[in-house]
């Protein structure tokens, strides 16, 4: 097992004062349990302080890392160095911004543009449906929260978003559909008309094709398809 | 480190195929193998589309058999018959996925694993069949008795569907897509297997119009253009939704689409009603 790896980052640049954009390459060595933010990290200190990159939690919580690396979305934060030269079979990288939202700089997006998509849903108890036991907490029995419990673990990456085969011109995007239909499996939740409405127009379930490259490029392994085909299915109207 | 979804490393035959070509490995790798069958799905529609209408326009010298029959002496050619063999790979293709698409959307069948196989196989094993009896070329059924056994278990596939699918809120133009589906999953590989049975199936014209002549053909081959006109137009109108962000450059595609696939259905109709 090697200790580092010489490593070749094409990264794609983008400057708004110039409106320009440009790939550039930077050569550097890191060591094989280095994660991709280490990395970017390391070329802001030895190469290039004025490449920009977004990250806050870096414990693949927070979804603000998101990078597509080689063509795959992935949170730079989780990449460590010697898996991605396992998984891609190369020490060459070329890492570009995320799709769903105008580049800001270099590899940091509009986050709050992206965010509109996910918000437009409205991801909350939208009208709050009569509690059965009156006067104390909802209970949900354990079965209906096994139906929707994985998808609670999404953390709006909108890597989903990003690998979608539909473009996001006119897609609301999967994540922001599981959202929607995550509160429609929720008894809580009583506006399963309007948010099936929602669902149901030219930029809901309409543009998804089933090709999973949600579900693939998850890195909370949801299966976001499998909740996108629920809406399909029709079960809920 | 999450860099295999469990749900889509999905290990079949086909995906080892498919990761075993470089171009196509990049995808599998970066987006999963699903999503490599979809662009496959996507492209074998739009071929699909393409061939209707040259099939149509073909089938429109039926009413001048002499010139029909000028057009079918060029399908004597190895080259075209070859072509017209190779079609039927990305036609069944289409149809198998298709339906595994339905299973997966409306019947919650997951097992893609095993169904991306299947379809894979099937698509050989059809071609082979036809193959073989492109070559044979000596095989004779009743059309009425054909058509009725595949047309009724057309039907019963579309409406199957119906009945999972024809109550929920989804828009009438979706199901109708689904619908047609099933229907043409049946319809198109019968349509296909038919020609081929003989060469005289579908290169004489005296046979074929006597044939078109009969009203439970007619009734099978109006509904065989209809859905997939429909079919098809709405695949073209949904590429035409994923792509193209202006609302006002959507609107004249669509048009361009209706227009184009209705003098398409038009033509193929008059055509049946004519003879
Ligand atoms: S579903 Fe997965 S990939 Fe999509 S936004 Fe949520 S965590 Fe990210
Ligand atoms: S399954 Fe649907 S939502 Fe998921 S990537 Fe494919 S087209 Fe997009």
């Amino acid at each position: 097992m090697k200790e580092s790896y010489s490593l070749v980052f094409n990264i794609k640049r983008f400057d708004p004062e110039k409106g320009k954009s440009w790939m550039q390459t930077y050569r550097i060595e890191a060591g094989r349990i280095l994660r991709f933010t280490d990395v970017l990290r390391k070329i802001n200190k030895e190469l290039d302080p004025t490449l920009a990159w977004n990250s806050s939690c870096e414990h693949a919580q927070c979804g603000s890392c998101s990078v597509v690396i080689n063509g795959r979305p992935m949170l730079a934060c989780e990449l460590l160095v010697e898996n991605a030269v396992e998984l891609f079979g190369t020490t060459v990288f070329t890492i570009e911004p995320i799709g769903v939202a105008p580049v800001l700089r270099d590899l940091v997006v509009d986050l709050e543009k992206a965010y509109d998509r996910v918000h437009r849903i409205r991801p909350f108890i939208i009208r709050p449906s009569q509690n059965p036991n009156q006067g104390q907490e909802y209970r949900i029995s354990p079965r209906a929260m096994e139906g929707y419990l994985e998808a609670t673990r999404c953390i709006n990456c909108f890597c989903c978003a990003t690998a979608c085969m539909s473009s996001h011109r006119g897609f609301m995007g999967p994540n922001a559909v599981m959202a929607s239909v995550v509160r429609i499996m929720d008894p809580r939740e009583d506006a399963t008309d309007e948010r099936l409405q929602q669902l149901y127009s030219e930029e809901g379930v309409y543009r998804c094709h089933t090709s999973k490259a949600c579900s693939h490029v998850c890195p909370k392994e949801i299966d976001v398809a499998h909740f996108v085909a629920l809406a399909k299915e029709g079960e809920f109207s | 480190m999450a860099v295999r979804s469990p749900q889509t490393g999905i290990d079949t035959r086909i995906s080892k195929l498919l990761n075993g070509i470089p171009p196509l490995a990049r995808f599998t790798r970066s987006r999963g193998v699903p999503f490599v069958i979809s662009w496959a799905h996507r492209l074998s529609g739009l071929l699909l589309v393409v061939f209707i209408g040259f099939h149509i326009f073909t089938l429109s010298a039926l009413t001048t058999p002499a010139a029909y029959a000028d057009k079918m002496k060029l399908y004597q050619l190895p080259v075209l018959a070859f072509i017209e063999w190779a079609l039927a790979i990305p036609v069944l293709f289409h149809a198998l996925n298709g339906g595994r698409l339905i299973l997966y959307e409306s019947f919650r069948c997951r097992r893609d694993d095993v169904l991306l196989d299947w379809a894979a196989g099937l698509t050989l094993l059809y071609a082979g069949l036809l193959a073989l009896l492109m070559l044979l070329g000596n095989q004779n059924v009743s059309a009425v008795f054909f058509w009725l056994i595949a047309g009724s278990a057309a039907a019963a596939v579309a409406y199957a569907l119906y009945a999972r699918i024809g109550r929920t809120a989804h828009a009438w133009s979706w199901k109708l897509q689904r619908i047609t589906g099933a229907f043409l999953l049946v319809m198109i590989p019968a349509h296909f297997l038919f020609m081929h049975l003989g060469p005289q199936m579908a290169r004489d014209a005296g046979l074929v119009a006597l044939r078109m002549q009969n009203p439970w053909i007619k009734l099978v081959d109006a509904a065989l253009v209809l859905s997939a006109v429909y079919h098809g137009a709405y695949g073209l109108n949904s590429i035409l939704n994923d792509y193209v962000g202006s609302k006002e450059l959507r609107w004249v595609g669509s048009g361009a689409i209706i227009f184009v696939m209705t003098i398409a259905a038009v033509a193929g109709l008059r055509l049946i009603v004519s003879i």
